[in-house]
C-alpha cells in the first residue's frame, strides 16, 4: 500500500509537484481501484501526472487519446479480418466443420486488441490514461462504462474478457462538454486547478534546475497577474516552464520590459491577449526590473520574438 | 459535537446533508467507499480525510468546491466561517479579490451614493444567486454587479420571474427547419449505412456467415454529418419587454425539439435559463424566477457577453455552434468591449445570429453604438417576431464555414 507522502516523494523525484489533494486522490485511487477523473484547466498537468504515475509505479503506460468519432473499433478490439479471411481459405479442404472452423477464426489469435482491452488483459496493471476524454462522443462514453465499473469487455464472437489486474484509470477533461453523469459516479473526482504562488514556485524550481530562485519568483508572480486578466486563453504550467527554458537559453538573469517583449509568445497564445496585457501594464510593472544600462547594446541583444511576426511560411 | 457518536453514523449524516443542502448526487456505492477509504488514510490527518472523501464524494466541479464549506460547517461548527451580512460572500473565491483594480471594468461613478448603496445590495444579492444557481463557476460575478448600479437607475423595478411557455407546432416546424438547414462539415465518426463510401469488412463478413463463407452483400459505412449545437442569448432589459416573449418562445421552440440548445438571459447579469426552457419545451408552463438582474433590468450587452464567453464559452461555444442573440442592441456599456466580445464569439463559433426586434420598426437602421460596434461579426442579421419569422430565419441562416 502506498501513502499519499509516499506518492508525493516519487513524484518529486519525477520532477512533478503535487500537492496534498492530489497525492490523496492518487493514493485512494490505488486503493479503492476506481477511476480517477481529472478536469481542470489546459496545462495543468493531467495528462503529465498519468505518465509519472506509470513511471512511479515502474508499470506500462497504456493511453487512449480521445477525439470526435472514436469508436470501439479503435479504443477496444477489431477482429484481424484478412488473416480471418485467409485462415478460412486455407482451412475449406481441411475437413474441419464449420463450428470447428468459426471457432478457431473468431479466437482470440484474430483479435487486434486496442488500448481499452491491452489495459485489461496484461500481466499487470498498467495505468491506462484516457486522455481528453470529453472530446469523444457522447456514444462513447457508454463503451467506456462497462470497462470501468465490471473491468471487462463483451465482445459478441468470444464472450465475456475479465480483467486479470485491473488497470489503474486516469481519465482527463477539459470541459469543452459535460460529461454524462453514469460516467462521473463511476470515477473518482478531482479538480486541479492553476498552482498557487508558492506551488508554481516549487514546480519551476523542481522541472528548470538551473533556473535562479529571483527568476522562478517573477515567472510565478507574473503568471499569477496574466491568470487574473480577462485573457482569451489563460497561460498554464506548461507555459511558465516554456517560458523559464526561453529565459534561461537567453541567459537572462532579469525579466525586464524589453525581455517580457521578446518572450511574450511562450506565455500568451492568442493575438488579442497581448493587447489585454497591454492595457494592464500597470499591474505588470511593479514585477519588471529596469533594464540594466549596461546590457543595452551589449552584444547579445536577440532580435526574435519566438515566432510571433518572424515566422514567414514558405510559398 | 458530532449528531452521532459513530463514523458510520456521522458519515450517513454528512452525506445526507451533502444531498440535501448541496444537490450531491451520492448513492450507496459512494458512501460505502467513502466508509472504505477510512481504512486505508490516516484517519488522525484531517486534511488528509477532507482530500479523500472530496475525490469521492465529488462528481463535478461544482460539487467538489461546495463540498469543503459542507465539511466544515459539519464537522467544525463554529464562530468562524459564518458569513456576515453586507461581506462578500466567503465561498467567492479569495484569490480573485484584486481582480477589479485590473481589470478596467467601468465602475459607478464616485461620489454618487446611491449607485454605491445599490452596489453593496448588489453583492449581497449575488452570493446568494451564486451558490444557488445550476452553473458550476462561482466566480466572475464582480463585473457586471459593479456596471449594474452605473446603468440601472430603475434596479428595484426588475421583474424577477418570467414565463415560458410551451410553443406552437408552427414554432416547432419552424425550429426544425432552421436545425435541419445547419449543416457542418462532416463528422470522423462512421455509421453504417445502405450505401456508404467505406467498406464494412466487419459487418460483411458477419453476414457472409449465413451464406456459408461467401460474402454476397456488401455493408457499406459512411460518415455522418456533425449536427450544430445552439446556444440564445436573450437580452432581457427594459427596452426588450415588449418584444421578450417572441424571444422566449424562440428558445422555448429550439429547446423542444433539440438537447443541443444552451439558453441564457441577460440584461446586467447572466442567467442560464436552459433547464426551464426544456421544461417548456416539454409541454409545461414554467415560471423561471431569475436573480435580480437578469430581467427588465439595464443594459450591458457587452459586458454580459463576455460574462458569458468566460464563464460558459469553453464548453459551449466551439466550432460547432450557432450562437443566436435575441437583442435590439441599445448598449449603455462601452461600444469596445461589446466589439471584442463579439469578435471572440464570431471567431469561436460557426455563426453568429443577431435577431433584432427593432428591424420590425418601418425605416429602423442599425445605427446605434451597439448595434455599430456589433455589425461586423454577425452572419445573419434579423427579426423574429413569430413562428413564420423563424421560419424565414430558417431560409436564410448561414454558417460562417
Amino acid at each position: 500500500m502506498i501513502s499519499a507522502a509516499d506518492i508525493r516523494t516519487r513524484f518529486r523525484e519525477r520532477g512533478f509537484v503535487v500537492d496534498d489533494a492530489f497525492a490523496t486522490a492518487l493514493q485512494i485511487m490505488l486503493a479503492l481501484q476506481k477511476p480517477l477523473l481529472i478536469e481542470g484547466p489546459a496545462g495543468v498537468g493531467k495528462t503529465e501526472s498519468a505518465k509519472v504515475l506509470s513511471d512511479a509505479l515502474q508499470t506500462r503506460l497504456i493511453r487512449l487519446q480521445c477525439y470526435e468519432g472514436l469508436d470501439a473499433m479503435s479504443a477496444l478490439y477489431e477482429w484481424n479480418y484478412p488473416r480471418q479471411m485467409l485462415h478460412a481459405r486455407l482451412s475449406e479442404s481441411s475437413g474441419a466443420t464449420l463450428e470447428q472452423r468459426e471457432a478457431e477464426i473468431f479466437s482470440e489469435a484474430y483479435l487486434l486488441k486496442r488500448p481499452l482491452l491491452e489495459a485489461l488483459t496484461g500481466d499487470e496493471s498498467p495505468v491506462l490514461l484516457i486522455d481528453e476524454v470529453d472530446r469523444a462522443d457522447e456514444a462513447f462514453e457508454a463503451y467506456l462504462l462497462e470497462v470501468l465499473a465490471e473491468w471487462q469487455v463483451t465482445i459478441p464472437e468470444l464472450g465475456t474478457i475479465r480483467a486479470r489486474h485491473r488497470p489503474h484509470v486516469i481519465l482527463t477533461s477539459n470541459r469543452t462538454r459535460e460529461l454524462s453523469d453514469a460516467l462521473r459516479r463511476r470515477c473518482l473526482y478531482l479538480w486541479l486547478p492553476y498552482p498557487s504562488l508558492e506551488q508554481e514556485i516549487d514546480i519551476l524550481r523542481a522541472r528548470v534546475p538551473g533556473l535562479s530562485a529571483h527568476l522562478a519568483d517573477r515567472i510565478a508572480h507574473l503568471m499569477q497577474v496574466f491568470r487574473e486578466l480577462p485573457l482569451q486563453k489563460a497561460p498554464g504550467v506548461a507555459e511558465s516552464l516554456d517560458w523559464a527554458m526561453a529565459l534561461m537559453s537567453l541567459h537572462r538573469e532579469h525579466l525586464d520590459a524589453r525581455t517580457l517583449e521578446q518572450t511574450l509568445g511562450c506565455v500568451l497564445k492568442v493575438h488579442e491577449d497581448r493587447a489585454v496585457v497591454q492595457e494592464h501594464q500597470h499591474a505588470i510593472d511593479p514585477y519588471l526590473a529596469d533594464a540594466p544600462a549596461a546590457l543595452e547594446g551589449g552584444g547579445y541583444g536577440l532580435a526574435t520574438d519566438f515566432g510571433i511576426g518572424t515566422v514567414v511560411p514558405r510559398r | 459535537m458530532y449528531p452521532f457518536g459513530d463514523l458510520p453514523g456521522n458519515l450517513a449524516a454528512f452525506c445526507g446533508v451533502l444531498r440535501r443542502d448541496h444537490a450531491f448526487r451520492l448513492g450507496p456505492g459512494e458512501i460505502s467507499d467513502a466508509a472504505r477509504v477510512l481504512q486505508v488514510i490516516d484517519l488522525t490527518n484531517q486534511q488528509h480525510v477532507r482530500d479523500a472523501w472530496r475525490a469521492i464524494l465529488g462528481s463535478s466541479r461544482r460539487t467538489a468546491a461546495a463540498f469543503d464549506e459542507a465539511f466544515d460547517a459539519f464537522f467544525f461548527p463554529g464562530p468562524q466561517g459564518v458569513p456576515q451580512e453586507g461581506r462578500p460572500s466567503v465561498t467567492g473565491r479569495r484569490e480573485r479579490a484584486g481582480r477589479g483594480e485590473i481589470t478596467g471594468e467601468p465602475r459607478p461613478a464616485t461620489g454618487d451614493p446611491g449607485a454605491d448603496r445599490d452596489r453593496e445590495e448588489g453583492e449581497g444579492g449575488g452570493a446568494g444567486t451564486v451558490v444557488l444557481t445550476d452553473d458550476d463557476e462561482m466566480q466572475d460575478g464582480e463585473p457586471t454587479r459593479w456596471a449594474r448600479a452605473s446603468y440601472s437607475p430603475f434596479e428595484a423595478e426588475g421583474i424577477e420571474a418570467v414565463e415560458m411557455r410551451p410553443v406552437t407546432a408552427a414554432w416547432r416546424e419552424a425550429a426544425v427547419a432552421l436545425m435541419r438547414r445547419l449543416r457542418l462539415g462532416l463528422s470522423r465518426r462512421w455509421r453504417p449505412a445502405r450505401r456508404g463510401r467505406r467498406f464494412d469488412l466487419r459487418r460483411t463478413w458477419r453476414a457472409s456467415l449465413q451464406t456459408g463463407g461467401e460474402a454476397v452483400t456488401a455493408r457499406w459505412l459512411r460518415r455522418v454529418h456533425r449536427s450544430p449545437t445552439l446556444v440564445v442569448l436573450i437580452d432581457g432589459s427594459r427596452s426588450m419587454i415588449g418584444a421578450h416573449q417572441a424571444a422566449l418562445d424562440t428558445a422555448v421552440a429550439f429547446a423542444s425539439v433539440t438537447r443541443r440548445v444552451e439558453v441564457f438571459a441577460f440584461s446586467t447579469t447572466l442567467v442560464p435559463l436552459t433547464r426551464q426552457a426544456r421544461d417548456a419545451g416539454a409541454g409545461r408552463r414554467v415560471h423561471a424566477s431569475l436573480g435580480r438582474g437578469a430581467w427588465g433590468g439595464g443594459t450591458s450587452i457587452g459586458g454580459s457577453l463576455r460574462t458569458f464567453l468566460r464563464r460558459h464559452g469553453e464548453r459551449h461555444v466551439g466550432t460547432g455552434t450557432l450562437v443566436l442573440i435575441i437583442s435590439d442592441g441599445l448598449d449603455v456599456g462601452e461600444p469596445q468591449l461589446l466589439r471584442d466580445s463579439m469578435r471572440e464569439i464570431h471567431r469561436r463559433a460557426a455563426g453568429v445570429v443577431w435577431i433584432n426586434p427593432l428591424l420590425e420598426t418601418p425605416g429602423y437602421e442599425p445605427s446605434s453604438r451597439g448595434m455599430r460596434a456589433a455589425m461586423p461579426f454577425i452572419t445573419t442579421f434579423t427579426s423574429v417576431p413569430d413562428a413564420s419569422g423563424l421560419a424565414r430565419l430558417a431560409r436564410v441562416v448561414r454558417l460562417r464555414r
